[in-house]
């Protein structure tokens, strides 16, 4: 008995002494967050800046957040591992898979997933991707973006174009995208399917004019990942405090300002549906 | 509407400072306008090359958002109204008209980007609209272009209110400059003018000022000479005054200010209830005094008699001179008639001193005809008449009385008056008549001629001798129109008797002294020619008042009367002076003994050294001589004794009418001769 009160004593003072150290490490510690450049380097910081301090206050770490100029300087970034956390498109999570683990999905719009989708002009006569064959087709973002550019292609080629078939254009954004195909700068454009209900749209063009060509397979959102050599209870408070947010006003408030609706959880198989379209466009190439 | 030089002057200045304010800020709103709309479209120009720098990049990357917010950025400037990047294809890409106002913005809307081009088409006819265009390019590849209006409504807004501003700073200006040159324009000119007007008004009215000289200038010249006018204007007016008011011999009031100075008193005694006496003064034999020592002794004695006068009566009297001998006195405040008597009695007094002229001493006397008022009458005119009634009843009296005018007076005045009035009706009413009184040759008794007699047969009164209503018609000037009747119907008379084929002789009119000033020699030429009557045949008898005159117009008018070939009688001679000077003086063809000194021939040996007289004077001068009143054949006798050339008198007739003279004619030129010849035409 006594050995066993020894016992436990002991082990209750190893855990106390690892949660005291933990915790003192954890102060000492400190974490970059990493957002992709979907807006630009002042407007993520403004957005995402309630969010990091959220996580430095739940996880009792510095939170750093790493804004990048452009897409490239975000790869590169993520490639030597410099981020802890990172938010980024289905396409680079699954391209740096090996080295992050998705924890996290962006909920938007109160939507969990979202789909590529193609927009055409009503007047243009054009029901079938097939009649998309030597149209000009102007993709939101570069090769990289998931919704704009790779599910559309996905599209396209499952519809049995080549990507020599048609004339691909790339506008800075999807939004861009769309409103260039309104000008009837390209007969199709690449883009999200919540896209075309957005304020800027709205004010921008008279989205009664389009019309959806094709529509992807809906994808997980826009994913949260870690360091896959994070410690699981630190990637898991991390995921808890993500998910948590929409569970409180403060957190509804960050949320907000990244103009999400909400996190929730996610693991890597959720985003399978987005590495089968990546896989089949980066074959196509 | 007549306007002032103040008002003339202020409205050219205001016209002219309207006008030139008016035209400056025309000027200045036109160069503001152009200078604005430059400015805004190098405002333009600047926005248009800036997008035209910047969405090239935008442009390449599809960036349409980009492009958005560059044209709506560039739409919310001020003055833009819309700013719209098309392509190199012209398809518009990105379209703004945020600055276009509500209509507009809703005409572009409808048509949206698709259309923008064909509705910006339509909206750059707009004459508000600057439509400017610059063209996108990128490493010489031509992208597009930037369209981009403006509006040049705040320029038409901003010239609106500068032209309000403007038109107020212009008012203000053109009040206040206005105003201060009317100011300036009232104390330099309009005051000294409107001096002046009031000064000419002063001496308009008799009210000699001064207009107080203070510049130098053209206004201080134009003020010395009018205060020189005004008392040239001044010494002028009192000299006039002098001249209308104040006898100059004497130094007297005259006739005017006599009558002014009673019109005042009469006033002041209705007023008061008052007395006062008019004292008509005539000096007696004066005419003696001025033939006898000359008129510069006789202009002595009336200045003399004036200055007596004066003295002789208080200070608050008046003496005046109403002409000639007459003098007038005015005594206010009178108390009783004793008052009014104890004055006559010291003008009379005063008069009645013994004089020294011309080294002789005289004494004078005068008449005096006294009126009161209001118990001899209550006007001017009446006092006067009254005062002189009794004047002219005092001298007829005694020489040296003073007579009240009496209610008896006054009877026989209105008298004389009623008298005046109907002779003047007298020739209309057929009531004046010619008788002729025949003159024979005194040593044949043959017919000679006749004495044209006026008779007045009064419807009334009967006949009226001529010695009344001759000296009435002489006073109301009447003689004048009755003289030249009976010149006429004598001329007219002669000419019906001639054309008869009667011989009615030379006939001898009395004309009288009045006549004299008339142009009776003119008036006698009409007639003479009129009636085609040979002037030799026409007498002129006039009486020694005539000559006693001496005007040098009746001189003139005698010798032109002569000139014509009439004869010229003088009438009476011997009753009056019977100045030998005259006949000298006086050319006449005929002297007329009068009755008086005939009566008395050959009995009194008075009366023949008279006539004798006379006679020898005629021959000695070589006039005819004609012996009035010859009655009795010893008349007759003497006179043929004495070689009197022509008889007149009832021995031989006494006046005939017209018609008895015409028989009488006719006996004459039978042969009938003397007291046969009138017995045939009064039968």
């Amino acid at each position: 008995m006594s050995i066993r009160l020894f016992l436990m004593g002991l082990i209750f003072l190893s855990s106390a002494r690892l949660i005291f150290l933990s915790s003192a490490q954890a102060a000492d510690q400190t974490l970059t967050l990493g957002v992709f450049p979907r807006f630009s380097a002042s407007d993520t910081t403004k957005r995402y800046s309630p969010l990091a301090e959220h996580l430095a206050t739940r996880l009792g770490v510095q939170i750093t957040l790493s804004t990048s100029r452009d897409f490239q300087s975000f790869w590169r970034a993520l490639m030597e591992l410099r981020y802890d956390i990172v938010q980024y498109n289905q396409y680079h999570y699954i391209r740096s898979s090996r080295n992050y683990q998705v924890i996290a999905h962006n909920k938007e719009f109160g939507k969990s997933t979202i789909a590529g989708v193609l927009y055409v002009r009503k007047d243009s006569g054009i029901t079938d991707l097939k009649q998309l064959k030597g149209a000009r087709v102007l993709f939101g973002g570069g090769e990289d973006a998931m919704i704009s550019y790779i599910a559309p292609m996905y599209m396209l080629l499952q519809a049995g174009l080549s990507k020599h078939d048609f004339q691909s254009q790339f506008a800075v954004t999807p939004m861009n995208s769309v409103i260039g195909v309104y000008h009837r700068q390209a007969e199709a454009a690449g883009s999200g399917d919540m896209v075309i209900d957005q304020p800027a749209i709205k004010n921008a063009i008279n989205p009664e004019e389009l019309t959806v060509l094709a529509v992807s397979e809906q994808v997980l959102h826009l994913p949260w990942a870690v360091r896959r050599t994070m410690p699981a209870q630190l990637r898991e408070a991390i995921q808890a405090a993500l998910v948590d947010l929409e569970n409180s006003e403060s957190g509804r408030e960050v949320l907000k300002a990244a103009l999400l609706s909400g996190i929730g959880k996610a693991q890597d198989r959720d985003y399978d549906a987005a590495r089968k379209m990546v896989r089949a466009v980066l074959n196509a190439h | 509407m007549r306007l002032g030089l103040g008002s003339k002057f202020a409205l050219t200045v205001l016209v002219i400072l309207v006008a030139t304010m008016s035209a400056n800020t025309f000027y200045f709103l036109r160069t503001s306008a152009q200078s604005q709309e430059q400015q805004l479209i190098d405002r333009g120009r600047a926005l248009g090359r800036l997008i035209s720098l910047v969405s090239p990049e935008a442009i390449l990357g599809y960036d349409y958002l980009l492009l958005n917010d560059y044209t709506r950025e560039v739409a919310l400037q001020r003055d833009v109204v819309y700013a719209v990047i098309v392509t190199a294809e012209g398809a518009p890409i990105s379209a703004s008209m945020e600055g276009a106002g509500p209509g507009l913005r809703q005409r572009l809307r409808a048509a949206g980007t698709s259309h923008i081009l064909e509705a910006l088409e339509q909206v750059r006819r707009d004459p508000d609209l600057i439509g400017l265009e610059f063209p996108i390019a990128h490493n010489g590849a031509h992208l597009g272009r930037f369209l981009v209006g403006l509006s040049r409504e705040s320029v038409r807004k901003e010239l609106r209110m500068q032209l309000m501003i403007q038109a107020m700073i212009v008012v203000a200006i053109v009040l206040f400059l206005s105003g201060a040159i009317y100011a300036v324009f009232r104390f330099n000119v309009l005051s000294p003018v409107r001096k002046l007007i009031a000064a000419s008004r002063h001496v308009a009215r008799g009210e000699y000022v001064t207009v107080d000289v203070k510049s130098s200038d053209e206004f201080g010249l134009l003020a010395r000479a009018f205060n020189a006018m005004a008392a040239e204007v001044k010494e002028e007016q009192a000299k006039l005054h002098r001249q209308a008011n104040f006898d100059t011999l004497t130094g007297l009031p005259n006739r005017m200010m006599a009558f002014d100075r009673i019109t005042q008193e009469i006033r002041r005694a209705q007023r008061t209830h008052g007395r006062f006496a008019v004292y008509f003064i005539d000096l007696d034999n004066f005419k003696h005094v001025n033939d006898s020592l000359g008129h510069a002794a006789g202009d002595e004695l009336l200045v003399t008699i004036g200055r007596r006068l004066q003295t002789a009566l208080r200070a608050s009297d008046t003496v005046a001179r109403l002409g000639g001998d007459e003098f007038l006195v005015l005594a206010p405040e009178i108390t009783d008639e004793l008052q009014v008597q104890g004055i006559a009695d010291r003008l009379l007094a005063a008069v009645a001193e013994p004089i020294e002229l011309s080294g002789r001493r005289i004494v004078a006397h005068c008449s005096v005809g006294i009126a009161l008022f209001p118990d001899s009458g209550d006007s001017v005119e009446t006092l006067m008449v009254n005062a002189d009634e009794a004047m002219y009843q005092a001298k007829s009296a005694q020489h040296g009385t003073a007579i009240f005018f009496t209610e008896e007076m006054n009877v026989r005045l209105r008298e004389r008056m009623r008298l005046e009035q109907d002779l003047e009706k007298a020739i209309e009413r057929g009531e004046l008549a010619l008788h002729f009184q025949p003159i024979v040759v005194a040593t044949t008794e043959a017919h000679h001629g006749a004495e044209v007699l006026l008779r007045w047969q009064h419807p009334e009164r009967g006949f009226v001798e001529p010695s009344i209503f001759v000296p009435l018609a002489e006073a109301s000037g009447e003689i004048l129109k009755i003289g030249d009747w009976v010149l006429e119907q004598a001329c007219r008379l002669w000419a019906s008797w001639r054309a008869a084929g009667i011989d009615a002789g030379v006939l001898a009119v009395n004309v009288s002294r009045v006549q004299f000033r008339k142009r009776l020699s003119v008036r006698l030429a009409e007639l003479l020619a009129q009636y085609d009557m040979p002037a030799r045949m026409l007498e002129l008898e006039i009486t020694e008042s005539v000559v006693l005159d001496d005007h040098v117009e009746v001189v003139e008018e005698l010798a032109r009367l002569r000139g014509m070939g009439i004869r010229l009688s003088l009438d009476d001679f011997g009753t009056g002076y019977s100045s030998l000077s005259y006949l000298k003086r006086f050319r006449f063809d005929v002297l007329k003994i009068d009755r008086s000194f005939v009566a008395g021939v050959p009995d009194s040996p008075d009366d023949v050294s008279v006539v004798n007289a006379i006679f020898a004077m005629a021959r000695g001068l070589d006039l005819k001589v004609v012996a009035e009143g010859v009655e009795r054949r010893s008349q007759l006798d003497f006179i043929r004794a004495h070689r009197c050339d022509f008889a007149q008198g009832w021995l031989f007739s006494k006046a005939l009418d017209e018609a008895s003279y015409k028989t009488y004619l006719e006996g004459a030129k039978a042969g009938l001769r003397g007291s046969r010849l009138a017995k045939e035409a009064n039968a």
